[in-house]
């Protein structure tokens, strides 16, 4: 059925060559395609917001009714607590406690998000120029998004938590029961290695370990929400809801250490 | 002129991509609009067209994507040459039948990039692969007489 003529056959394998010497130097190509793309990925991303404002208009006038409520509530809950903070303050300075560094965050846009289904990142707007470099942590006011796997001039990379190449070592706040957790692709990330005898149950909330190399201490990944038994019967796992909603990012803070 | 329509069309389907709007997707998954414009320039141009559009729509998805393997790039030029070698033993006169191209083309092309993330170690439950690996291929089938339409305006 296949039969190759030997011109055919030639020109098969400079044609596959050429394919090879594209895919070796597929970095080199990253940069200059992501700048051509840049201007109207912003474009396109702005006029995307605004329909879908349009479109979803009704949900959103329901959401934004309900987070005034949220909004009230909180405010009056945020009255007591100033009077606790205070008070927080004014102890840490009685002990001389080692005043933490503030965290140097560099705000960015979500311009455009992954064009297969294998694996989940999103492109930002800020890059090189901005100082953002590879392996950095992004984060949100709700949490951990995930880390910069590439940076442009002016764009970036950022691979998010529930990407299978994503490891993030892991504690259970309540037990400081420690674990890795792995993006599956799916709605929960998944919290592995836990021995059989694992301080853990529904509804715990999972952080960032110290032991992260990458990840800074304490940043909120999510909440437990079922825990099973591995194939191999060995270790235990657990499910876990993240607390970003990764499907919807539209703004991200990028951690300058 | 046609092939810098053609080239207009890769950078306007991955836009489209990158900006896929979250109501449109299908459990999850979003078409690979790139891979059909693929195949459809078998069947509507010539070999060398085909195959060089092909590469570079390949290659406008793998600068978007986070790996630093160029799967998509190989794996476009090859379904390109196959879709041309079967395409002169086949009849493709009929829809159906470049559906069912678009089709197996989709599934393989999920199936290798699939097994390359796994085969790279990453956890990945048997159902999502399963997902990722049908929906995605029915959801890019399912859009193919689309793009069909357009490269075929391009091409005439």
């Amino acid at each position: 059925m296949f039969k190759l003529p030997r011109k055919t056959l030639i020109n098969f394998i400079l044609v596959a060559s050429a394919v090879l010497l594209v895919s070796i130097f597929l970095s080199s190509f990253k940069n200059p395609a992501q700048k051509i793309f840049k201007p109207h990925l912003s474009f396109v991303g702005l006029v995307k917001h605004e329909v879908s404002g349009i479109i979803f208009y009704h949900r959103n006038m329901i959401k934004a009714e309900r987070l005034q409520n949220d909004v009230d509530w909180l405010r009056w809950r945020l009255f007591g607590l100033r009077e606790l903070s205070q008070e927080n303050a004014r102890l840490k300075d009685l002990f001389n406690f080692k005043q933490k560094s503030s965290l140097r965050l560099v705000a960015a846009r979500v311009i455009g998000r992954t064009l297969d289904s294998w694996s989940s990142s999103v492109i930002i707007d800020k890059g090189r120029y901005n100082g953002i470099k590879s392996g950095m942590v992004v984060i949100c006011p709700r949490g951990l998004v995930g880390s910069i796997v590439e940076s442009a001039d002016n764009t970036s990379k950022v691979l998010l938590i529930n990407d299978p190449n994503q490891g993030i070592f892991s504690i259970v706040q309540r037990s400081r029961q420690a674990g890795l957790v792995n993006g599956t692709l799916g709605t929960n990330l998944i919290m592995r290695y836990l021995p059989d005898d694992a301080q853990i149950m529904v509804g715990d909330i999972i952080i960032t370990s110290e032991l992260s190399q990458i990840y800074p201490k304490g940043l909120l990944l999510g909440r437990v929400v079922n825990i099973g038994r591995e194939f191999s019967g060995l270790n235990r796992y657990a499910l876990v809801k993240p607390a970003v909603d990764l499907a919807n990012l539209e703004e991200v803070l990028v951690i300058i250490p | 002129m046609k092939k810098l329509f053609f080239l207009l069309t890769i950078i306007i389907l991955a836009t489209l991509g990158l900006n896929w709007p979250n109501f449109l997707n299908f459990f999850y998954c979003k078409p690979d609009l790139l891979l059909i414009f693929m195949v459809s320039l078998v069947f509507y141009t010539d070999f060398k067209t085909a195959l060089l559009f092909g590469i570079l729509a390949g290659l406008a998805k793998d600068v978007f994507l986070p790996w630093t393997l160029a799967m998509n790039t190989v794996c476009f030029g090859i379904w390109s040459y196959l879709i041309y070698l079967i395409s002169r033993q086949i009849s493709t006169e009929e829809d159906y039948v470049c559906w069912a191209i678009v089709l197996a083309v989709a599934l393989l092309n999920n199936f290798i990039i699939g097994l390359q993330s796994v085969a790279s170690g990453n956890i990945m439950p048997p159902g999502i692969f399963l997902r990722n690996l049908i929906m995605v291929s029915v959801y890019t089938t399912a859009l193919a007489p689309l793009i069909f339409k357009l490269t075929k305006k391009i091409a005439a």
